[in-house]
C-alpha cells in the first residue's frame, strides 16, 4: 500500500470499485470515449428493493492496493471491464487469451468481468457469450450503458451472497482471520483456539460484514456491525482494525448526515428509494438467485438513535482512528487518506480550525520512497484542501512548495511550465495581482518580502520556460510595484537583469495571453521617472496666435441679455480646469513641460520620451533624458507638432526605460498636478523672421504690457541725427505671408521729442505680397532723434552783453549797431566745458515696433500673429543753444537771431544755417551765431475750426500754437550741424528754445508802419536827400493786418542831430521849421485797412538830421504790445540848394 | 525567547516584522503570513461563540517541528504574532501572555504618538528596544 488516493472522500466506502482497462492496442481517444460512457453509470437502484448501489471507476489501480481489500472492502477491485480492438477472426483467440491474462491480475477479488470487442463481425461475433460484447465500431455501440447496468446487477448479486454468507452467525464453524498484507507473518504459530484469538476473528469479521453492508446499501446494518466490531476489537487491543472500524463508523454516519456528499463532485447523488418499482422489475433476468429471496433493507428504523454518530462525534472518532493508524508505519497511506476524508467532512461542517489541525498532521505523515510526481501531487492536494477550508495563505504556501518541487534538483527534466502555472495560481494567496492598476491606490497593502520572492520565482520560471517576454513582464511588474521596498543594491540588480533581458526581447505595452487563457496586462513604468507636474506651455509670444476682433464675435458675446449668470460661470469654471485658454498652431512645434523625479540611486536614462495625444494627428518628437541620481524635481520639455486642427488632449506620455516601453496615462498617475490637458489647435499660420541692419542689443526692453520682445536692436545717435534701419522680412514657415501691419509705440520717457521718431513706407513692401515660403522682403524705417537743444544751467556762458539785444532792454542807437561786428568769436575755457559735457548727458529713447502678420489657413479663420522688435536709441548731445536772443535789424521786417552754440561732442563740428556761413566749433567750444531772418507772419498758419473744439482750455491751445510757430521758425532757419571726421550730420532745432518774448519779436507785427520822405520809403541804411529852402513832404502810413481795429494814434516828430559822441542836440528851432503842425493824427484803422497822414518840413541850414517819431501815450496804446510800434528811423541829409 | 515578532494591521498587512537571525527572514515572513489563516479562523470562531471579548490571547496557532507560533489580537483587530523556538521548553503559556501584553502596551504608546499615521510602518526607537529585549537569547 504505497500509493495514496488523495481524491477519496467518506462516501467512497459505500462504492464498488470497478477497473476499466484497455487490452491490446487501443487509442486513448477511443478508450476514454468508452470510459466516459461507462463512468456515467455511477449509481443504480437495485430491482425489487429500496437500496442503491454506487460504483467507483478507475482506469488505473495498483494491485498492491487491491491486497488491502479485506481490510477495507472499498479498496477491493470487484469488477473488471476490458476494451479491445479486434478486426480479424483469426486474432480473436489471441484477444480472448489476453482478456484472461488481465483477469488474473485481480482474480482473487473479482466478482465478475466483461470484455468489449470493437470491430469484429461475422460468425464469431454472433455467438452469445455472457462476458463478451461485440460492437462493429466505436460509433455504433448504443447499448454500452445497458450492458454496464446488467454487469453491475451481477456484481450486486455476488455481493449480496457474500454479505449473507458472512453475516450468518455460525457458532459452530471456525471464523477465518482476516489480515492485512503485513500482518500475515505475525500470526504464524499462534494458538488459534484461544478466547483472545476467537474474539479477534469475530471483531475483524464483523468489521468486514459492516463494509459489505455499507456497499450493499444497508446503512443501519452497517452501523450495527461497526459498533459490535469496535467493542470486540477494543477488548483485544487490535488497534489497526479498531481504527478501521471507527473509520467505517464515521463513513456510515457521514453518509447518513450529508446525503449530498463531501467530495464536492458534480452531479447530485440520488437518494435511495427514488427509483420506481416498475423500473426495477424490468431488470429481472432469468437465472438470478431467486432461491435466496432478495429482501429490502429492513433495518432502517432499528437503532437509529443509538448507532449513528453525531457530527461532533464523527470528528472525534476520526481523530481516534487516525491515532490508531499512526501506530503502524505500514499504514501511513491509510492514515493519510483518513486525514483527507476528515478534512473534507470538516469543510462541510465549516470547522476550518480543526481541519487545519488534521492537515498539519498530514504534512508530517512519512511515506516511503515517494516519487517526484507523487510529491508534487501531494503538495497540490494539500493546497486544494487548505483552499477548501478557507485558508488561502496556507493554500498559496503549499502550492508554491509544489511548484518548487516541480523543478527540484533531483528531477532530470524540470517541469518549468508546470512550476510557472502553479506559481501563477499562488498569487491571490499572497495578495498579489499582476495588474499594476491594483497597486495604484497610493499605499502598498501586502507582504512585500514574500511578494518580491514570488515575483523573482516567476521571472526565473518564465525564463527557464523559454518565454523572455514573460520574464520582462514580471520583472517590470516587480520594479514598478515593489520600488519602495527594494534596497539600493536590489534596485541595481533588478534593473541590470531587466536590461539584460530586454536586450533580446524588449518590453511592450501589449497584453500577454497565456495558453490557459490568463492575460497579463501591460506594466507602464509610471515611477521611472515619477512625474509630479504636467503643464502645457503656450507658444512663444512671437508665435502666439491671436483672434481678429469681428462684428460677429461681438454680436455673439452680447447674445444673452444677462451679463452674469451663475450657471454660465460654473460652466466656465469647469471648462477652465480642462481646456486651456491659449491655442496651438497646426504645423508649429508645441511644448509640454513635465517635472520629473528620479527615485533610483543611480543615473536614470529615459529614452523615447514623447507625448500621447488624442483628438488631432500629433507628431511627437521623442526626447532622451539622463536624470541624475535621486534628483529633485527636474524639468523636462516634450515637443511635438500637431498635424491637423481641432481640440487636442494630452493623455500621457511614453518612455523606454531599461528597454521597456511604457505608455503612461495621466489619469493613472497619483499625486499628479496638471493645469489642464486640452488645447485648441488652430489652422496653420505663416512664420516671420525679422533681421535688421543694426547690431543686436544687450538691452532688453521691459514693456508694461507684458509682451515679449523677439529682437532688440540698439543704435547710437547724436541729437538731431537721422539713421535708417533696414528691416529684412523672411517667411520661414510653410504658409504664404499675406498680410502685414506695422505699428510703433514709444515707451514713456521724460524727454520731449520733436518730430516723428520713427517713420516708414510700407507700400513698396506690400506690393511684393503674398510672400511665399522662403522669400524675403525688405523695407526701411527712419529713426530721427530730435530732442531738446536747450542748455543746462551750468553751461550758461556770459558772453559780453552788448546791451542792445532784446532781453528786456530798450533799443539802442543805430550807430552802435553799425559799429558792432555781426559775428563775435570768443572761446571759453576748454577744460571747464569738457567737464560739464561728461556729466551723463546721454539720453535714452526706447520704442517697440509691432509686426502684425497673417496668412494661410489661419488667416482665413481670422487669426494673426504678432512679432515685436525692440529699439534702443542712445542720444548723445551734439550742440546746445545756451542762449537765444534777438537784435533788431535795419529793416523793420527783419531782425537778427543771436544763438550761442556750444559743441558738446569730442569732435570738431560745423554749424550752418540757411543763407549763412559755416561756424566752426572745436570740442567743448561755444560761439555766438547771428542769423538774419525775415520776420514771420504767423497769422498765415491755418487753423482748422474743428481743431479748436478739441482743446479743453485756452492754455493748451496756446501751447499748441507756440509749438506750431516754433516748428515753422525752425524749418525756415534750417540749422544743420556736421562732424567732418565722422562724416555724420544732423539738424538742430530751436523748438522749445523760443520764449514768448522772443516769439513776439520774431513775429511780423500786425501794424505795418512806413515812413516816406518825398515819396521815397526811408531806411536806416540810406539817408534821404533834400535841399535847403524847399519844403520836404513827410508821410507816415499805417497798414492794419491784425484781426481787429486799432487807433486812433497821435505821433510827434522830433528832429535832432547826433554828434556821434553821445550827445544829441534837440535845440533846432532856428534850423528846422514845420510847415503846419509837428503832430500827426491817425484815425481808427479797420482790419486790413490803411491810413496815412501828411506833413512837411523846411530845412534852413545844411547838415545831417534825424527824425524821432514818438507816440503819445494814451489808454488804447497800452493794450497793444510794444513790439507793434516799431517805426523805422529816418535819416535826412540837407544839401545846398542849386543856384 | 522569541525569534520573530510581527505586528499585523487590521487589513492583514505587516506594520512591523522583525526576526533573528536575519538570514532566515524570508522563512519567518512565510510563517507569519500563513499563520494569519489560523488567526482569522480563531477570530471568527470567537465571534461566533460569543466568548468573552476581553480574551485577546489566541494561544498556539500551529506547531511545526522547529517552531511554535502564537497569536494575539487587540480590540481594534491588530494582530501580534510571535514565533518561538520549539526547543525552548522553558517558555510557558503565562510567559507568552505577558510578552504579548508588554507588546500591546508598547504598541499603544506608538499609537499615542501624534506624529504617527495609523497604517504606516512602525518606526519607533522605544518599540524597537522593547522588541529587542524580547528577542535576546537567554541560555
Amino acid at each position: 500500500m504505497s500509493v495514496p488516493d488523495y481524491m477519496q472522500c467518506a462516501e467512497d466506502h459505500q462504492t464498488l470499485l470497478v477497473v476499466v482497462q484497455a487490452v491490446g492496442i487501443v487509442s486513448e481517444e477511443n478508450f476514454f470515449r468508452i470510459y466516459k460512457r461507462i463512468c456515467s453509470v455511477s449509481q443504480l437502484s437495485v430491482r425489487d428493493s429500496q437500496r442503491a448501489l454506487f460504483i467507483r471507476y478507475r482506469h488505473h489501480y495498483p494491485p498492491e492496493n487491491n491486497e488491502w481489500g479485506d481490510f477495507q472492502t472499498h479498496r477491493k477491485v470487484v469488477g473488471l471491464i476490458t476494451i479491445t480492438d479486434c478486426f480479424s477472426p483469426k486474432d480473436w483467440p489471441q484477444t480472448f487469451e489476453k482478456f484472461h491474462v488481465q483477469k488474473e491480475i485481480y482474480g482473487s477479488t473479482l466478482y465478475d468481468s466483461r470484455l468489449f470487442v470493437f470491430g469484429l463481425q461475422g460468425d464469431v461475433a454472433e455467438q452469445p457469450r455472457p462476458d463478451v460484447a461485440f460492437y462493429p465500431n466505436y460509433d455504433d455501440c448504443d447499448s454500452v450503458e445497458k450492458r454496464i447496468e446488467d454487469f453491475i446487477e451481477s456484481l450486486f448479486i455476488v455481493l449480496e451472497s457474500k454479505r449473507l454468507d458472512r453475516a450468518t452467525d455460525k457458532s459452530g464453524d471456525k471464523i477465518p482471520l482476516l489480515c492485512v498484507p503485513f500482518e500475515k507473518k505475525d500470526f504464524v504459530g499462534l494458538d488459534t483456539d484461544s478466547r483472545h484469538y476467537k474474539k479477534r476473528c469475530q471483531g475483524r469479521m464483523r468489521k468486514h460484514v459492516g463494509d459489505l453492508c455499507l456497499q450493499a446499501g444497508m446503512l443501519q446494518d452497517a452501523l450495527v456491525h461497526y459498533h459490535m466490531s469496535v467493542e470486540l476489537l477494543r477488548s483485544v487491543n487490535d488497534f489497526l482494525w479498531l481504527g478501521a472500524a471507527l473509520e467505517g463508523l464515521c463513513s456510515a454516519s457521514v453518509i447518513y448526515h450529508y446525503p449530498g456528499g463531501t467530495g464536492g463532485k458534480t452531479g447530485a447523488r440520488r437518494l435511495p428509494g427514488n427509483s420506481l418499482p416498475s423500473e426495477a422489475a424490468n431488470r429481472h433476468r432469468p437465472g438470478a438467485l431467486t432461491t435466496n429471496g432478495i429482501n429490502p433493507d429492513t433495518s432502517t428504523e432499528i437503532g437509529r438513535a443509538k448507532n449513528c454518530l453525531s457530527p461532533e462525534d464523527i470528528i472525534d472518532k476520526y481523530k481516534e482512528a487516525i491515532s490508531y493508524y499512526s501506530k503502524y508505519k505500514n499504514a501511513g497511506v491509510i492514515e493519510l487518506e483518513a486525514c483527507v476524508k476528515a478534512v473534507r467532512v470538516l469543510a462541510i461542517q465549516k470547522r476550518g480550525m480543526e481541519a487545519s489541525e488534521f492537515l498539519q498532521n498530514a504534512v508530517y505523515i512519512n511515506l516511503r520512497q515517494l516519487s517526484e510526481e507523487e510529491k508534487i501531487q501531494r503538495y497540490s492536494i494539500l493546497s486544494e484542501l487548505y483552499e477548501l477550508i478557507g485558508f488561502h495563505r496556507k493554500s498559496a504556501f503549499f502550492k508554491r512548495v509544489a511548484a518548487m518541487q516541480c523543478v527540484a534538483p533531483s528531477i532530470a527534466e524540470p517541469g518549468w511550465r508546470a512550476c510557472y502555472k502553479l506559481l501563477l495560481e499562488t498569487l491571490p494567496g499572497y495578495s498579489l495581482s499582476l495588474d499594476p492598476k491594483d497597486f495604484n491606490k497610493g499605499t502598498h497593502r501586502g507582504w512585500a518580502a514574500v511578494q518580491m520572492r514570488l515575483l523573482h520565482e516567476l521571472v526565473y520560471a518564465s525564463r527557464r520556460m523559454g518565454n523572455p517576454a514573460l520574464s520582462v513582464r514580471h520583472l517590470s511588474f516587480l520594479l514598478q510595484t515593489m520600488l519602495d521596498f527594494l534596497s539600493d543594491q536590489e534596485k541595481k540588480d533588478v534593473t541590470q537583469s531587466l536590461e539584460n533581458y530586454t536586450a533580446k526581447c524588449p518590453g511592450t505595452m501589449e497584453p500577454i495571453t497565456l495558453p490557459d487563457g490568463l492575460t497579463l496586462p501591460p506594466v507602464p513604468f509610471t515611477k521611472l521617472p515619477i512625474v509630479r507636474c504636467v503643464k502645457l506651455l503656450s507658444l512663444p509670444t512671437s508665435l502666439r496666435p491671436q483672434k481678429v476682433k469681428s462684428l460677429l464675435g461681438q454680436s455673439m458675446s452680447t447674445k444673452s441679455p444677462f451679463i452674469y449668470s451663475p450657471i454660465i460661470a460654473h460652466n466656465r469654471g469647469e471648462e477652465r480646469n480642462k481646456k486651456i485658454d491659449f491655442q496651438w498652431v497646426q504645423g508649429d512645434v508645441c511644448e509640454v513641460q513635465l517635472m520629473v523625479y528620479n527615485p533610483m540611486p543611480f543615473e536614470l536614462r529615459v529614452e523615447n520620451m514623447g507625448l500621447l495625444t488624442s483628438g488631432v494627428e500629433f507628431e511627437s518628437l521623442p526626447a532622451a533624458l539622463s536624470l541624475p541620481a535621486e534628483s529633485g524635481l527636474y524639468p523636462v520639455t516634450l515637443v511635438g507638432v500637431p498635424q491637423t486642427t481641432g481640440m487636442i488632449t494630452v493623455n500621457g506620455y511614453h518612455t523606454t526605460v531599461f528597454g521597456v516601453f511604457s505608455d503612461c496615462l495621466l489619469d493613472n498617475l497619483p499625486g499628479l498636478k496638471t493645469s489642464g490637458s486640452t488645447v485648441e489647435v488652430i489652422p496653420a499660420l505663416p512664420r516671420l523672421q525679422i533681421s535688421t541692419s543694426l547690431p543686436r542689443s544687450a538691452h532688453s526692453l521691459q514693456p508694461s504690457a507684458g509682451d515679449e520682445i523677439a529682437t532688440n536692436v540698439s543704435v547710437q545717435l547724436f541729437n538731431g541725427e537721422t539713421q535708417q534701419l533696414a528691416i529684412t522680412l523672411e517667411n520661414i514657415g510653410l504658409e504664404p505671408l499675406e498680410q502685414l501691419e506695422v505699428t510703433s509705440k514709444l515707451l514713456t520717457t521724460k524727454e520731449k521729442l520733436y518730430g516723428d521718431f520713427l517713420s516708414w513706407k510700407l507700400e513698396e513692401t506690400l506690393a511684393q505680397f503674398p510672400l511665399q515660403p522662403g522669400k524675403v522682403a525688405t523695407f526701411t524705417i527712419n529713426i530721427k532723434a530730435k530732442l531738446d537743444f536747450s542748455c543746462q544751467e551750468n553751461l550758461l556762458q556770459d558772453l559780453s552783453d552788448d546791451g542792445i539785444s532784446v532781453s528786456g532792454f530798450p533799443l539802442s542807437s543805430p550807430f552802435r549797431q553799425v559799429v558792432r561786428p555781426r559775428v563775435e568769436s570768443r572761446p571759453t575755457n576748454p577744460s571747464e566745458g569738457s567737464k560739464t559735457g561728461d556729466l551723463g548727458h546721454v539720453k535714452t529713447l526706447e520704442a517697440i515696433l509691432n509686426f502684425k502678420y497673417s496668412g494661410g489657413p489661419g488667416h482665413v479663420e481670422g487669426y494673426y500673429r504678432n512679432l515685436s522688435l525692440g529699439l534702443h536709441v542712445e542720444v548723445e548731445p551734439s550742440v546746445f543753444f545756451t542762449r537765444v536772443s534777438t537784435l533788431p535789424a535795419t529793416s523793420t521786417r527783419q531782425c537778427h537771431l543771436l544763438l550761442d552754440v556750444f559743441n558738446s561732442t569730442e569732435h570738431e563740428l560745423t554749424v550752418c544755417a540757411r543763407n549763412n556761413s559755416e561756424l566752426v566749433l572745436h570740442a567743448s567750444e561755444c560761439q555766438r551765431m547771428a542769423i538774419q531772418v525775415d520776420k514771420f507772419n504767423f497769422e498765415s498758419v491755418p487753423e482748422s475750426p474743428g481743431e479748436k473744439g478739441h482743446f479743453a482750455n485756452l492754455k493748451q491751445l496756446e501751447e499748441e500754437r507756440q509749438e506750431a510757430r516754433g516748428l515753422e521758425i525752425s524749418s525756415k532757419l534750417d540749422i544743420r550741424w556736421r562732424i567732418p571726421s565722422l562724416k555724420r550730420s544732423g539738424e538742430a532745432s530751436v523748438e522749445g528754445l523760443l520764449n514768448q518774448l522772443i516769439l513776439e519779436h520774431l513775429q511780423l507785427a500786425p501794424l505795418q508802419w512806413d515812413v516816406l520822405v518825398d515819396g521815397q520809403p526811408c531806411d536806416c541804411e540810406v539817408a534821404a536827400a533834400c535841399q535847403v529852402g524847399d519844403p520836404v513832404r513827410l508821410e507816415v502810413r499805417l497798414t492794419n493786418r491784425s484781426p481787429r481795429s486799432v487807433g486812433p494814434f497821435a505821433l510827434t516828430v522830433v528832429p535832432f542831430q547826433d554828434h556821434q559822441n553821445g550827445v544829441h542836440n534837440y535845440d533846432l528851432h532856428d534850423v528846422i521849421s514845420f510847415v503846419g503842425s509837428s503832430t500827426f493824427y491817425l484815425d481808427t484803422v479797420q482790419p486790413s485797412g490803411q491810413s496815412a497822414c501828411l506833413g512837411a518840413l523846411l530845412f534852413l541850414y545844411t547838415g545831417d538830421f534825424f527824425l524821432n517819431i514818438r507816440f503819445h501815450e494814451d489808454c488804447k496804446s497800452k493794450e497793444l504790445p510794444p513790439s507793434w510800434f516799431c517805426l523805422p528811423s529816418v535819416h535826412v541829409r540837407a544839401l545846398e540848394a542849386q543856384a | 525567547m522569541a525569534v520573530c515578532i510581527a505586528v499585523i494591521a487590521k487589513e492583514n498587512y505587516p506594520l512591523y516584522i522583525r526576526s533573528t537571525p536575519t538570514e532566515n527572514e524570508l522563512k519567518f515572513h512565510y510563517m507569519v503570513h500563513t499563520s494569519l489563516d489560523v488567526v482569522d479562523e480563531k477570530i471568527s470562531a470567537m465571534g461566533k461563540a460569543l466568548v468573552d471579548q476581553r480574551e485577546l490571547y489566541l494561544g498556539l496557532l500551529y506547531p511545526t517541528e522547529d517552531y511554535k507560533v502564537y497569536g494575539y489580537v487587540t480590540n481594534s483587530k491588530v494582530k501580534f504574532v510571535m514565533v518561538v523556538d520549539s526547543s525552548n521548553t522553558a517558555l510557558r503559556d503565562n510567559e507568552i501572555r505577558s510578552m504579548f501584553r508588554k507588546l500591546h502596551n508598547s504598541y499603544t504608546d506608538v499609537m499615542c504618538n501624534p506624529f504617527y499615521n495609523p497604517g504606516d510602518r512602525i518606526q519607533s526607537r522605544a518599540f524597537d528596544t522593547m522588541v529587542t529585549s524580547m528577542m535576546v537569547q537567554v541560555c
